[in-house]
């Protein structure tokens, strides 16, 4: 049974699903559970934001999609990272690690004083 | 645009994300099984984490295809497919934008690519036409805004605010590339034009300062790349050819960029000549280096950041100075101390001139935009005709449009359907609009007078007009769309979904509203357009004060073909004698200036009689050979023509007697005998009035139909004028006549070009092409703009007698008579009339005042024009909304009561 959601805002899940890609392409269902399982649970995504998230960012041509053969045998779309995508993790990776880095240091700052 | 590519293949995305969502489904499904939960639970459960499969999608789409641009895609499609059920209303609301935008378009294509295009150089935006206002205290030739070419030096010289300098002069020279020489429209450029305008050459090299460093040293000319490729074929080895420029031969070193058609959207040249070359350019012309003599236009490019303004305000220091210093140099001519104080008062003008300088545009920028004006009318008063029959559907439609209500949509839902509605047919009109407008522009610009020189103008629709016509659709899509939209269920839901047809009004105080703002609008076109067909007819009632039937007019100018003035005197007065020994002509003479070309050779003159008087304006002046007059058959009033005896040069001065115009009289010797006064020109100190006036002829139209200016007339002598116009009354047919005067000058020099051949008839018609035009386009659009209103009156009183059928059907069976039926009617049309004149008639008096120039012997008030412009759309108007009223008496009232 899933537990209370851990609500991810729409950024973030598009940083996400870029990170779960850049190690190798995966159809929709994939990437939900790998987000599930690397986070141990913390993190679920509902289809309900995947789904849009995979065509915008589709649109945005950071993903490349295809029909391919899952492990299960039946066919499933496959989104894989293009290179403008890595170029786009990558941007967001550095600022994601400045934001958390600033977050800490006012966390620090604030329990010392 | 991707989202738009997006809309074409919406089902493939569809059927791939139901195909994506049905896979995660399953393999939950499949997941939650092998965690040990039976099937049905387990299916449940997935759909249960999905939450809705339906929202999802539609997340998805809108990330396909914004939500509103998706829905106004479904709208246009809705519309698309509800169209072809009403085909007349359809087809009639395509037609009406399609003759707005058509006229809008092609009257826009010529004010884009007379007033408003860019020529094609480097930054044409830096570009300004140096000008003088003042005095120059100089003498001059050409069309406008013209100073010498030393200023043009100096004013290179004040590099603070200019990246360069350039000055040109437009004129007409004989070339000759091989066969027999024939008129060529050139352009005598200095040697910083192409730099400075940034124009590269297509072959060769263009004329640069070393070509303009010396007079008459570098005789080479730059071919233009139309010349090039229609005249000499695109010759691969056509630099470093020889032609004959008026025949002196010059070098072949160049062919101008493509796109490059001078600076003058409305004299093309065919080459261009430093101006170092002018004097064999212009024959006789000998001052170039002279300060004082005006004749070419000057433009600068002004240095990066450097405004017109801060540039002009820089410039005066500089020019002041070069006043003072010209007044004391050699030359300066000896003039009064007022006229003195002018000349030192000038000061220089910088307007920006990213078009570059032509006379056309000085034309025919007001008519231009008149025009245009008219066509916005129209346009504006075809929206509303659309309009009207949106509303007149909408109120068809009424119980759909309830029902939709009625089952939840929003009212600004319903509104952009039918802006959509509105958009559609819009764009389609749009579509008809651009496949009309080419056909139009090329009437159009068939009006526009051409010489020699041909104009840069075509009829082809190039990207800017293309974007501007379908702006022009998309505003008239919303304007035509706004009305109704704004309306849409506006009305009480139950009323519309009564079963009964026909128990609101609605919309038709709306109608009733654009109807009569239809009628202000048409009224203001028909009286412009009445006054422009007055001014039109006047002018041709006025004629030019000659007989003009069976008048033939030709020039020559045998300067430019080598002659000396003496020898081309002798030329003319030889071809002239044998016209006049021709069986196909009745008289022949010759007048050294054209008539009705828009120019003239004028000056002010001095007038010796009991005292000295210098005229306070320029007379017009001419010089004719004996018996000019009597050919033309202009009258003499006073006095005698000119004879052989005043034809011969006397003294220095050359001629020793003069003609005036009777308005000379009027204006100047009123009250003293004409006869025996004398006059001279100019009017300084040192103006010689010693030509004796032998006789006073009627006034007859110089420079074109309108001009009222005083004239005087001298005698042509050997060795003075030397071009000069043929006028000929003939004989039986204008052809015959036009080949033996061609057989006459091939005789006297097979070399020499005849110029503009034609019939005085024809030239009076060229020089009314500008009213011509003025008054047909006009005269269509009110006609359109009438068609339009009529068929909204028309409409809306059917509409009106529609839905009263119950009550006038009701009144008749009371007792009332048809006639009553009639007026009731009528009544309604009569007040949606006199409301649109009384809204009408002042903005017509009112815009008229803006037209004043272009009018002739007609007052933008003139009572007959706005009386018969009244009356004509009153009498057709009163006839539209008859048939509805004629219907509306011939109501059955046993039908009528039994409509429920």
């Amino acid at each position: 049974m899933p537990s209370a959601r851990f609500p991810i805002p729409q950024g973030t899940l598009d940083m996400l699903i870029l990170q779960i890609l850049s190690l190798e392409p995966a159809h929709g269902y994939g990437i939900a559970q790998r987000l599930e399982q690397i986070s141990q649970s913390v993190v679920q995504v509902n289809q309900g934001s995947l789904y849009p998230a995979l065509h915008r960012l589709e649109q945005k041509k950071w993903l490349r999609a295809e029909w391919k053969q899952s492990e299960t045998g039946r066919e499933a779309k496959f989104y894989s990272l293009t290179p403008s995508g890595r170029k786009q993790l990558a941007e967001e990776k550095k600022s994601w690690a400045r934001l958390s880095g600033a977050v800490q240091l006012i966390f620090h700052e604030g329990s010392r004083s | 645009m991707r989202q738009l590519l997006n809309w074409f293949r919406r089902g493939n995305l569809e059927r791939g994300l139901n195909r994506e969502l049905g896979y995660h489904t399953d393999r939950r499904v499949s997941d939650l099984m092998l965690a040990g939960l039976p099937e049905p639970e387990a299916r449940r459960q997935a759909m249960l984490e999905v939450g809705g499969l339906t929202q999802i999608q539609e997340e998805v789409r809108d990330v396909w295809l914004t939500r509103w641009l998706r829905d106004f895609l479904y709208d246009l499609r809705f519309s698309a497919r509800s169209f072809p059920r009403s085909p007349w209303f359809a087809a009639a609301a395509v037609l009406s934008l399609a003759l707005g935008i058509g006229a809008t378009t092609a009257i826009y294509s010529l004010v884009d690519q007379v007033l408003l295009h860019a020529l094609p150089v480097r930054q044409p935006e830096r570009l300004v036409l140096i000008d003088w206002k003042g005095d120059q205290a100089a003498n001059g030739f050409g069309s406008w805004n013209l100073m010498s070419y030393p200023i043009c030096r100096d004013l290179q010289q004040q590099d603070r605010f200019f990246e360069g300098v350039l000055c040109r002069a437009a004129t007409t020279v004989n070339l000759s590339t091989g066969a027999e020489p024939s008129p060529a429209a050139a352009e005598l450029v200095s040697g910083s034009y192409f730099s400075v305008l940034g124009v590269s050459p297509a072959l060769g090299r263009l004329v640069d300062s070393a070509d303009d460093s010396t007079p008459g040293a570098s005789p080479v000319v730059v071919l233009s790349y139309d010349f090039w490729k229609t005249q000499l074929a695109g010759a691969a080895d056509v630099v470093g050819r020889k032609v004959l420029v008026n025949q002196n031969p010059m070098t072949v070193i160049g062919v101008a960029a493509p796109a490059f058609r001078g600076i003058d959207v409305g004299q093309v040249p065919s080459l261009w000549i430093p101006a170092s070359m002018s004097a064999q350019a212009l024959p006789g012309f000998k001052d170039q280096l002279d300060r004082r003599t005006r004749w070419m236009q000057v433009l600068g490019r002004l240095r990066q950041g450097i405004t017109p303004g801060q540039a002009q305000a820089g410039l005066q220091p500089w020019f002041k100075a070069m006043l003072e210093e010209d007044t004391r140099r050699p030359g300066f001519p000896r003039i009064t101390t007022e006229r003195r104080q002018r000349f030192l008062a000038s000061v220089l003008t910088l307007t920006p001139a990213p078009q570059g300088h032509s006379g056309l545009q000085r034309r025919m920028a007001q008519p231009l935009w008149v025009l245009f004006a008219a066509t916005a009318v129209l346009l504006g008063l075809a929206c509303l005709n659309v309009a009207g029959l949106f509303l007149a559907r909408g109120s068809a439609r009424e119980r759909e449009i309830g029902t939709r209500l009625a089952l939840g949509a929003s009212r600004g839902r319903l509104g952009r359907q039918l802006l959509a509605d509105s958009m559609l047919i819009a764009l389609t009109g749009g579509l008809f609009g651009i496949a009309l407008a080419p056909p139009a522009v090329k009437t159009l610009i068939a009006f526009l007078p051409r010489d020699t020189a041909a104009n840069a103008l075509q009829s082809s629709i190039d990207s800017r007009v293309l974007l501007f016509a379908f702006l022009i659709s998309a505003v008239a899509g919303v304007l035509s769309g706004l009305a109704p939209a704004l309306r849409a269920g506006r009305d009480p839901l139950i009323s519309s979904l009564r079963q009964r047809a026909g128990t609101t009004l609605g919309g038709v105080r709306l109608r009733k509203a654009i109807v009569t703002v239809q009628i202000a609008f048409t009224l203001i076109l028909v009286t412009g357009a009445a006054l422009f067909v007055r001014t039109l007819t006047g002018l041709m009632a006025k004629g030019p004060g000659f007989a003009t039937s069976s008048l033939v007019e030709f020039g020559i100018d045998p300067l430019r073909n080598g002659y000396s003035r003496t020898e081309a005197s002798r030329l003319i007065r030889r071809i002239d004698s044998e016209i006049r020994a021709s069986g196909s002509t009745q008289a022949s003479a010759v007048a050294s200036f054209p008539l009705l070309t828009g120019g003239s050779w004028n000056d002010p003159m001095t007038i010796q009689t009991d005292q000295r008087v210098t005229t306070d304006r320029d007379v017009n002046l001419n010089a004719v050979s004996p018996g000019f007059f009597a050919t033309l058959g202009i009258g003499i009033a006073a006095g005698r023509d000119f004879n052989e005896r005043d034809s011969l040069p006397v003294g220095r001065s050359g001629r020793r007697s003069a003609i005036i115009s009777e308005s000379f009289v009027k204006r100047y010797l009123r009250g003293r005998s004409p006869i025996g006064a004398r006059i001279g020109v100019g009017s300084g100190p040192d103006a010689k009035p010693d030509l004796e006036v032998v006789g006073v002829v009627r006034d007859i139209s110089y420079r074109g139909i309108r001009d009222e200016s005083e004239q005087a007339y001298f005698p042509i002598f050997e060795g003075g004028d030397s071009g000069g116009t043929f006028y000929v009354r003939i004989r039986g047919r204008t052809e015959t006549a036009f080949q033996s005067i061609r057989a006459i000058v091939r005789k006297a020099d097979p070399a020499l070009p005849v110029n503009s051949l034609r019939t005085v008839d024809e030239q009076v018609n060229r020089s009314l092409n500008t009213e011509r035009m003025l008054a047909t386009l006009s005269g269509a659009f009110s006609t359109l703009a009438l068609l339009l209103s009529l068929v909204g009156l028309f409409g809306v009183m059917s509409f009106v007698v529609t839905r009263r059928t119950r009550e006038i059907g009701i009144r008749l069976a009371l007792g009332a008579t048809g006639s009553s039926a009639i007026w009731l009617v009528l009544r309604d049309a009569l007040t949606m009339i006199a409301a649109g004149a009384a809204i009408g008639l002042p903005c017509a008096c009112a815009l008229g005042r803006l037209v004043e120039s272009q009018l002739f012997g007609v007052k933008p008030t003139d009572p007959f024009a706005i009386a018969a412009a009244t009356l004509l759309l009153t009498v057709a108007a009163f006839g539209a909304a008859l048939i509805p009223a004629y219907r509306a008496s011939t109501v059955n009232p046993v039908d009528a009561l039994r409509f429920d």
